[in-house]
């Protein structure tokens, strides 16, 4: 059967192979597992789990991670979104703990973002000082120090 | 850097990945290239990169008519990717602001190709 997730995947095998790899790349998933059971990540070299401060969104979180070790992607790691105050940071803090799950970075809450959102606009165009575009752009920079081993 | 972002759906991954990449490309100035594919068959990683209006409403999708069918001697069949993808970058990818290009795998919308 060929589907859509067989020509991502075809597609992700065929940049990984020809070493066209002087690119960042980066995959934006389709939600839950889906795609990851049909072996679309296989060919990425980290996958970057989102949770929220919510147990069913940590929970997926945790399959996700799982099932993408499962599938021989060695980098898993853990990305907290929409933290609000403390005791969100603690909740996702202890259930990573609790599960093996490496966590590397927290982008807050931000109501600007969410505005931004609504009406369609980049959020780094439209909310360039915002909290969460910052804490992306501290990601971004997290992420690549542990692509170069620090 | 290669990397896959997933999560349950409305945790916010798509508006970490645009950002992510618009970020990097702002760092690369021009050194490699950042390529953001949206992966999930109902597409918005445009408006998170800022592709907006016409150039938002003209992106295809990847047909799934790339892959191809071949049967190997032993007589197992198997489908495989059979097109250049650098031709397939040029051709379906939409270079957006800071120069990161964005591919779309799924269905797109305004009634375009499916």
């Amino acid at each position: 059967m060929c589907s859509a997730h067989a020509t991502v995947r075809g597609f992700l095998g065929e940049i990984a192979a020809r070493g066209v790899s002087d690119r960042h790349i980066i995959v934006d998933m389709e939600a839950g597992l889906e795609h990851l059971s049909r072996g679309t990540g296989r060919h990425v070299s980290r996958l970057v789990a989102v949770l929220e401060p919510y147990y069913r969104s940590m929970e997926t979180a945790r399959n996700v991670a799982a099932l993408a070790t499962e599938l021989g992607i060695g980098d898993v790691v853990v990305v907290a979104n929409k933290v609000r105050d403390d005791a969100d940071r603690t909740a996702i803090a202890d259930f990573c703990r609790a599960h093996g799950m490496r966590l590397v970075g927290e982008v807050p809450f931000d109501g600007a973002l969410a505005e931004v959102e609504r009406s369609g606009r980049a959020p780094i165009d439209a909310a360039p000082e915002s909290a969460a575009v910052r804490a992306i752009s501290a990601l971004a920079e997290r992420l690549g120090e542990l692509a170069s081993g620090t | 850097m290669r990397i896959a972002i997933a999560g349950k759906g409305g945790t916010g991954k798509t508006t970490i990945a645009g950002t992510l990449a618009r970020v990097l490309a702002r760092r690369e100035r021009g050194g490699r290239e950042v390529l953001a594919i949206d992966a999930d068959t109902n597409p918005n990683l445009a408006s998170v990169l800022g592709i907006a209006g016409d150039q938002a409403r003209d992106i295809v999708g990847m047909p799934r008519t790339l892959m191809e069918r071949r049967t190997s001697e032993d007589g197992t069949t198997k489908t495989v990717f059979a097109a250049d993808p650098e031709t397939v970058l040029r051709e379906y990818g939409v270079v957006g602001p800071d120069g990161v290009r964005l591919m779309v795998m799924g269905r797109v919308g305004h009634g375009g190709a499916g």
